[in-house]
């Protein structure tokens, strides 16, 4: 009888495969660039492969927008700008990364979107004493003093809206996110400063409930203990496909008219394209809205238009604003704008205008201290849009 | 909305949770039933079947456009699209020897590898997005709690399928075939029927049932990169658990990962990201084959 003897050697074939395939594989690639007189090199590293091929793509192409709007100069010098793809991580970003500055020899570099590649990155900067100005990732550094970012820090929208949440929401607040660094950081925020003005979670044991990632495609057993536990309202981040599955799932279930509140990124870009209707009246913090009534904003955003399809988010504009604090610090760096010079006139700059408002490097993080909006997903003629609904803390030490 | 998780009712809060696991388990049914076919009477591993489930999912993501039509269309292009993966696969592991599981797994690994390549290179490396027939998009009244109007539905199709599938295997001559052929190979291929068309036939069958659910549960379990990897390893999970002889292990072990994904993670939210393996380790510590045994003893 083959069939049953050899049963077990099947059942033990299949058990090795379940425990073995967990796994999957990235790979980058990047083009040289070359420098001549009257130019300077800034090197330009993001996501163009890989699972955050979104960002990157927008993280490039707000850095060319600033660069096409400003007759492809920065700081009076025509800028040779070197692209590379960081794909998914430190194992793909640091090779790039090490290209960029030891090959390409630039005098600056941009972008990175993960807080992940940042970290490996870092210890190149200090050995070639090439400045970073980051446009997205950021994790906890000790040593930034050739860092700078302007996007934000992971843990400042949740302390940004934490206020606001405390004073409109009759009740407890349930916190949900996804357990890996970015998702602690951002929660950690709500809930510190949520604890801190006397907000209480509705969490059973009064700890944020973290779901496994990014495994988790199924959030109805979590919405369950959300309804059991009373919550008057949800705090939640969550970004990319597992953003489209919480949001989708909720507007389903029993607890879809439980106010949710959440980190911008839950229905920022793409992402509120895939979730359509069921991102209605979402509430987002973000520092960043494309509906900003600024000078800056209505020139950003209408130029942004004329090339891309829809509005530009903040990960787009963080980039933009890169460009503009390079724009300045490699004209105030002189005649010979080295990395060093750079990087010095970066912490000299002061109040600098963009189109999310006027913001300004803190001297301690490296990162913004800025202004966080409330935002809320409308209808906007066709399309469901972001709408800023009111100002929030201005955040950053 | 009225709140009813009183203390009175301790079961209340599970209930969903109970059902959605039901819904779970049933698409993980029809989707593990083609690799148990496979494994247990062609004696093929079949490393690609995760593969056969992600051509359903595209293919919902493709053409679904919100109206019935569109899911009737998408059913029927993903049943043959991954039918006929099936077969090339039966063509491809034509040289390789029956029961030789290195060779098989080695050759259907690489197929697998390719063949989700060509899927990311067709429809693009982010998760596309499915849309549900408009009627079904919304949520219903279940015992007082809300739950999505697609999933009950998904339920009632998913137990019809089932229901047929059994049909199929115990009163058709296909299914006789197929059972005669579990009992002793041999012997049927001395009756006359050549071990390559039920190789094909099997194949074949596998691919439309995980085409089926790749369709059918794109809004459960959604094409992206890694759904054929999630979808093979619950079907391997299935395996252990159930076994590779009966309809009712595999139904039985499929339903159980259904529950240990959804009310198990309602229960234990912090044990959440290893619930599963640890029932798979349990099960195989305690009956090292399976839930049920095999065909004769059920």
């Amino acid at each position: 009888m083959p069939l049953i003897t050899s049963w077990r050697s099947r059942a033990l074939t299949a058990t090795l495969l379940a425990a073995v395939l967990t796994t999957g594989a990235a790979c980058g690639d990047d083009p040289a660039g070359t420098s001549a007189g009257g130019t300077i090199k800034i090197g330009l590293l993001a996501s163009l492969s890989g699972t955050y091929q979104a960002v990157g793509t927008e993280i490039r192409d707000g850095f060319q927008l600033y660069l096409d709007t400003h007759d492809g100069k920065l700081g009076g010098r025509q800028v040779d700008l070197v692209v590379a793809d960081e794909g998914n991580g430190a194992q793909t970003a640091v090779p790039a990364a090490t290209k960029l500055l030891k090959q390409d020899r630039v005098s600056a570099l941009t972008g990175i979107v993960g807080g992940g590649s940042v970290a490996g990155v870092t210890p190149l900067l200090n050995e070639t004493k090439v400045p970073l100005v980051g446009s997205n990732g950021r994790p906890e550094l000790k040593d930034v003093s050739r860092v700078w970012h302007t996007s934000y820090l992971s843990d400042e929208p949740g302390a940004a809206i934490a206020q606001h949440v405390r004073d409109n929401v009759k009740g407890s607040v349930y916190a949900i996110g996804p357990d890996y660094q970015g998702g602690w950081d951002e929660l950690r925020g709500f809930t510190d400063a949520f604890g801190k003005i006397g907000g209480k979670l509705a969490n059973t044991d009064g700890k944020t409930t973290f779901t496994p990632f990014p495994a988790t495609t199924n959030f109805l057993p979590y919405f369950a203990r959300i309804k059991a536990s009373g919550a008057a309202a949800v705090y939640t981040f969550y970004a990319g496909s597992a953003a489209v599955d919480f949001v989708k799932q909720y507007a389903q279930s029993e607890i879809k008219d439980v106010p949710l509140y959440a980190a911008g990124f839950l229905t920022e870009g793409g992402v509120l394209n895939a979730q359509g209707d069921a991102a209605r009246d979402i509430y987002s913090v973000l520092n960043y809205s494309p509906d900003l009534d600024n000078a800056e904003n209505r020139a950003f955003v209408a130029a942004w238009k004329a090339k891309h399809d829809g509005s530009p988010t903040t990960y787009a504009l963080a980039s933009y604003d890169a460009a503009a604090v390079l724009d300045r610090a490699i004209g105030a760096a002189g005649s010979d704008p080295t990395p060093e010079a750079i990087n010095t006139a970066i912490g000299q700059l002061g109040q600098i205008a963009s189109p999310r408002g006027t913001w300004q490097f803190s001297t301690v993080t490296h990162s913004p201290v800025q202004k966080w909006y409330l935002r809320q997903v409308r209808q906007d003629g066709r399309a469901l849009s972001n709408t800023v609904v009111g100002d929030l803390a201005t955040v950053g030490r | 909305m009225i709140v009813v998780a009183a203390g009175t009712n301790r079961i209340d809060p599970y209930l969903i949770p109970a059902l959605d696991g039901v819904a779970y388990g049933l698409l993980v049914f029809v989707a593990a039933s083609g690799l148990v076919f496979c494994f247990g009477v062609a004696n093929i591993l079949n490393l690609a079947h995760g593969m056969l489930y992600a051509i359903g999912g595209y293919t919902a993501a493709a053409l679904l456009d919100g109206g019935w039509a569109s899911l009737a269309l998408a059913l029927a292009v993903g049943v043959l699209a991954a039918a006929a993966a099936g077969v090339l696969l039966a063509g491809l592991l034509t040289p390789v020897a029956t029961g030789n599981h290195l060779s098989q797994a080695l050759l259907t690994f690489g197929v697998a590898l390719a063949g989700g390549s060509l899927l990311v290179a067709g429809f693009g490396p982010d998760d596309p997005q499915v849309q549900v027939p408009a009627a079904l998009e919304g949520s219903v009244l279940v015992a007082g709690h809300r739950y999505a109007a697609y999933r009950l539905v998904f339920i009632v199709v998913a137990a019809l399928l089932a229901a047929a599938l059994y049909l199929v295997v115990r009163r058709t001559r296909a299914g006789m075939l197929v059972r005669a052929a579990v009992d002793d190979a041999e012997m049927v291929a001395c009756l006359g029927v050549s071990p390559a068309r039920i190789r094909a036939g099997v194949l074949a069958a596998a691919g439309a049932l995980a085409g089926a659910a790749g369709v059918l549960g794109a809004p459960i379990i959604g094409p992206g990169t890694d759904t054929a990897d999630t979808v093979l390893l619950l079907s391997l999970v299935v395996v252990v658990l159930g076994g590779l002889g009966s309809m009712a292990g595999t139904l039985l072990a499929a339903l159980a990962i259904g529950e240990i994904q959804t009310l198990g993670v309602a229960l234990l939210p912090s044990a959440a990201p290893f619930l599963l393996f640890a029932a798979m380790a349990a099960v195989l510590a305690v009956r090292a084959r399976g839930l049920v045994g095999n065909w004769r003893a059920a």
